[in-house]
């Protein structure tokens, strides 16, 4: 017992602060009993914990309504509007749109997506806010330390009083917490022994993940500001790379190395064996003919048809009265005129009722139709030879008509 | 059932008049308002006839009227059948207290059976002036109506109405007569097991009766539209119905010194949020009919509702879209509406309101009138729907318990908690 000079560190720790005290029941009524009498004896820093919820456990404890039906709402209505917004804003303002011929503001269409975000803020914001307004996630707590605790999830029914109450008085409350028959009444004690910092595997694992979700980023973010000689990275080849021989390929097998075989000498497609010169060409050996083709009828049907390919496939040009004032004339004129057309050279379509052109036999007209003329395109694709005889036949009649103006 | 839950006072139904201290009868005041409706709506619908008669074009007017009406009436009945199929189907706990009321309206259908007849026999006799498919001739002039004659027919038509309000009445029927068995009976729980295994085949024929219902009444006024969705359309209105209903009824009875406190502010709760969660589906089923057919644009499907979107027609519609969802869905949202009787009876009748301006949107434009025509026949055939059913149902209910006394749930639904 003398005095030793070393005196033993002390191995013993400090005892921790006490968190509550803990009282644990076999059933919830008794449960709902005890809260009346914590409640009523003015206690705010405690709770209660259950296996499922307990029919009128918030009337005993005094818990008031929440306010997360008002923060739903508010969140419910931003989904509207932001579904509203979207639409409205990339449909109808940034990059107008047609879908279906339908408005670029089309409400009806839209419902469906604004019912979603609705619902799906509101239901997100339900989630996190019931979270957060309950304080969780509570990653530690002082009960984690208590094993009894663990049949908070099974079959026992608990209540905590916090020492940090106003109202907490050791031994005042240990016999308020009595006198409510708990199974065990029991000290809870902060936690002073696990650590506070996070697991290291856990921040380890959130910085490599981390990293791993930038790789898709960086890799798009190169190919989008870098030039590459390569071909295309091409995942998923599906039928892309055949072997087989398309039409305009080489193909050693044959003489003449091409891959397409040429057309037997005389052989016609289906429907365009052209017998008649008069009627296919307008001419009649070399000379053009100076009558309608027998097979053209001379009637009012065939001029109506003629007027109204005219008016499809030469108005735009040559104009309504064939005075080659059509539409496409009068653009040209106004942008010469504006100035925008500089450097432009124009000329203007041909008035179909000038002499030179009236002399003409009606198989030079065909022909012209067929073939074009200096800038007039061939029309040979657009118009059937019936339909040109037809204009033909029209034209000579606008020619009738008189001379249009120049 | 936990029967060791200390919190719900054990079942003593022991004389029949009052449960748990409750009056459980009415008579005298459902026997004079028996009395009374029925004079209403007996009398109005005299008034109708007389009307119709009026209008010279062959009750044409008097038969879209009254149709409407009719249509409104029924969806109340039809409700009660599927809400109280529905409860023994789910052994649902916290409606046994309303059960009764659901009960004595569902067996409201054999009355409506015989409601059904000034449509239902004009039909038969070949008068096509509301359906056009009822006339012979007609069909066989019409390529569609051809089509469509095998089932658009007057014979089977015919045959088709007496299995539906047949199939209706039995169920309704037989739900309230075992229901009133086993409160005299030994064996509840026996009975109750019953009920619910019938309640899975009823409600798969009540579904599909409801929907070939409603496409042979209504959707076959214009033969040459249709929606696969039609009969779901008029099933949402059905449901808000009766929970707007129920609420009613409970509500009078309760001012008649009946249920004060079997029917707590609860149970009102439960069908408040029964009645904004229809009014959302409603929106939903009848959105969903109308963008299918908006965004394909098929002139065979848009005619129907191109009737209904000009004019007068356009207006109502607009209305329809504000009256029947966007108001009721911000007014019966908050928790507190639907625990305020006052609040909640505006709402009920707001609805039951705004469920006849649906079937008048369904229905009348086939007077194919530019403007809405709404008119003195409308109030008198709603007037005598209305009559005849509340007074159909305040006889029915007279000399019964306005509760099941010995539903094993009982004890349960009038201790029931929202949370």
């Amino acid at each position: 017992m003398s005095h030793d000079h070393e005196t033993p560190k002390s191995s013993e720790p400090k005892p921790a602060p006490l968190h509550g005290l803990l009282a644990e029941y076999e059933s919830p009524w008794d449960l709902i009993e005890a809260a009346k009498k914590v409640r009523e004896a003015g206690f705010s820093r405690w709770d209660t914990y259950t296996p499922f919820p307990v029919h009128g456990i918030d009337k005993a404890m005094g818990i008031r309504m929440t306010i997360l039906p008002w923060i739903v709402l508010g969140a419910g209505l931003t989904g509207l509007a932001c579904g509203i917004l979207l639409q409205w804003w990339t449909n109808a303002v940034d990059y107008p749109w047609i879908v279906s011929g339908k408005p670029f503001w089309s409400i009806p269409a839209n419902v469906p997506i604004m019912f979603e975000m609705t619902v799906l803020f509101s239901a997100i914001t339900t989630l996190v806010g019931m979270l957060m307004l309950n304080g969780l996630p509570h990653p530690s707590h002082p009960l984690d330390l208590k094993e009894r605790f663990a049949r908070a999830t099974d079959d026992r029914f608990f209540l905590l009083v916090q020492a940090s109450d106003p109202k907490f008085d050791l031994k005042l409350t240990r016999n308020l917490l009595s006198s409510t028959n708990p199974a065990v009444l029991d000290d809870v004690n902060e936690d002073r022994t696990t650590s506070n910092d996070l697991p290291k595997l856990f921040v380890y694992g959130m910085v490599i993940l981390t990293a791993a979700a930038a790789v898709p980023f960086a890799l798009a973010f190169k190919a989008r500001f870098t030039k590459s000689r390569d071909t295309r990275i091409h995942l998923i080849g599906d039928m892309d790379w055949q072997p087989k021989y398309k039409a305009q390929r080489q193909n050693p097998f044959f003489a003449d190395t091409r891959a397409q075989r040429e057309d037997v000498v005389g052989t016609v497609a289906v429907g365009e064996f052209q017998d008649d010169d008069a009627f296919f060409k307008g001419k009649q050996g070399t000379a053009y003919v100076r009558t309608f083709p027998e097979r053209v009828q001379l009637n009012d049907a065939t001029i109506d048809r003629g007027q109204a390919r005219y008016g499809i496939y030469c108005a735009p040009c040559h104009g309504l009265a064939g005075d080659g004032k059509g539409m496409v004339n009068q653009r040209a004129e106004q942008l010469i005129s504006a100035g925008t057309g500089k450097g432009m050279a124009w000329v203007q379509p041909s008035n179909i009722s000038q002499d030179y052109i009236k002399q003409q036999p009606v198989g030079q007209l065909y022909e012209t139709i067929t073939n074009g003329i200096r800038n007039m395109p061939a029309y040979a694709s657009q118009i059937p030879p019936e339909d040109r005889w037809a204009i033909v036949m029209y034209l000579r009649a606008l020619q009738r008509k008189g001379p249009a103006a120049p | 059932m936990a029967t060791n839950d200390k919190s719900i006072p054990p079942a003593k139904p022991t004389d029949g008049e009052t449960v748990f201290g409750d009056n459980v009868r009415a008579t005298s005041a459902l026997g004079s308002l028996a009395v009374k409706a029925g004079a209403v709506g007996v009398i109005s619908l005299g008034i109708s006839a007389a009307l119709g008669m009026s209008q010279g074009d062959g009750f044409r007017r008097f038969t879209l009227s009254y149709l409407t009406a009719f249509m409104w009436g029924l969806a109340i009945c039809l409700g009660a059948i599927y809400w109280v199929t529905l409860q023994h189907l789910v052994n649902a706990k916290w409606s046994t207290v309303l059960r009764r009321v659901g009960e004595v309206l569902a067996n409201t259908a054999p009355v409506f059976g015989v409601l059904a007849l000034p449509i239902v026999v004009p039909i038969f006799l070949g008068n096509s002036s509301v359906y056009v498919w009822a006339d012979h001739a007609k069909v066989e002039a019409d390529h569609l109506l051809h089509h469509k004659a095998g089932y658009l027919n007057s014979g089977f038509f015919l045959v088709r109405y007496v299995l539906y309000f047949g199939f209706w009445t039995l169920l309704a029927r037989f739900y309230l007569r075992k229901s009133l068995e086993q409160d005299k009976s030994s064996a509840p729980e026996g009975i109750r097991k019953r009920l619910q295994a019938a309640a899975g085949p009823g409600m798969i024929v009540y579904a599909l009766a409801v929907t070939f219902f409603s496409i042979d009444l209504v959707m076959s006024v214009d033969p040459y539209w249709f929606s696969t969705i039609f009969g779901v359309y008029y099933f949402a209105s059905c449901v808000l119905c009766i929970n707007s209903t129920a609420a009613l009824s409970a509500m009078w009875l309760q001012n008649n010194g009946a249920l004060k406190k079997s029917v707590t502010t609860e149970h009102f709760h439960d069908l408040g949020k029964m009645m904004f969660a229809f009014t959302i589906f409603w929106a939903y089923t009848g959105f969903a009919q109308f963008m299918l057919i908006w965004y394909a644009n098929i002139p065979e499907e848009t005619a129907w509702y191109k009737e209904r979107f000009a004019h007068g027609w356009g207006d109502l519609s607009i209305a329809l879209l504000v009256l029947h969802f966007i108001v009721p869905f911000f007014g019966l949202l908050s928790r507190h509406v639907k625990r305020n009787r006052k609040a909640l009876a505006f709402w009920a009748f707001w609805i039951l309101g705004v469920v006849y301006l649906d079937m008048y949107w369904l229905i009348m434009p086939a007077t194919h009138s530019e403007d809405v025509p709404f008119g003195l026949i409308d109030i008198t055939t709603l007037a005598g729907i209305a009559g005849v059913l509340i007074g159909a149902a305040a006889f029915l209910a007279k000399n019964l318990t306005l509760v099941p006394v010995k539903d094993p749930r009982l004890a349960h639904s009038v201790a029931f908690e929202n949370i």
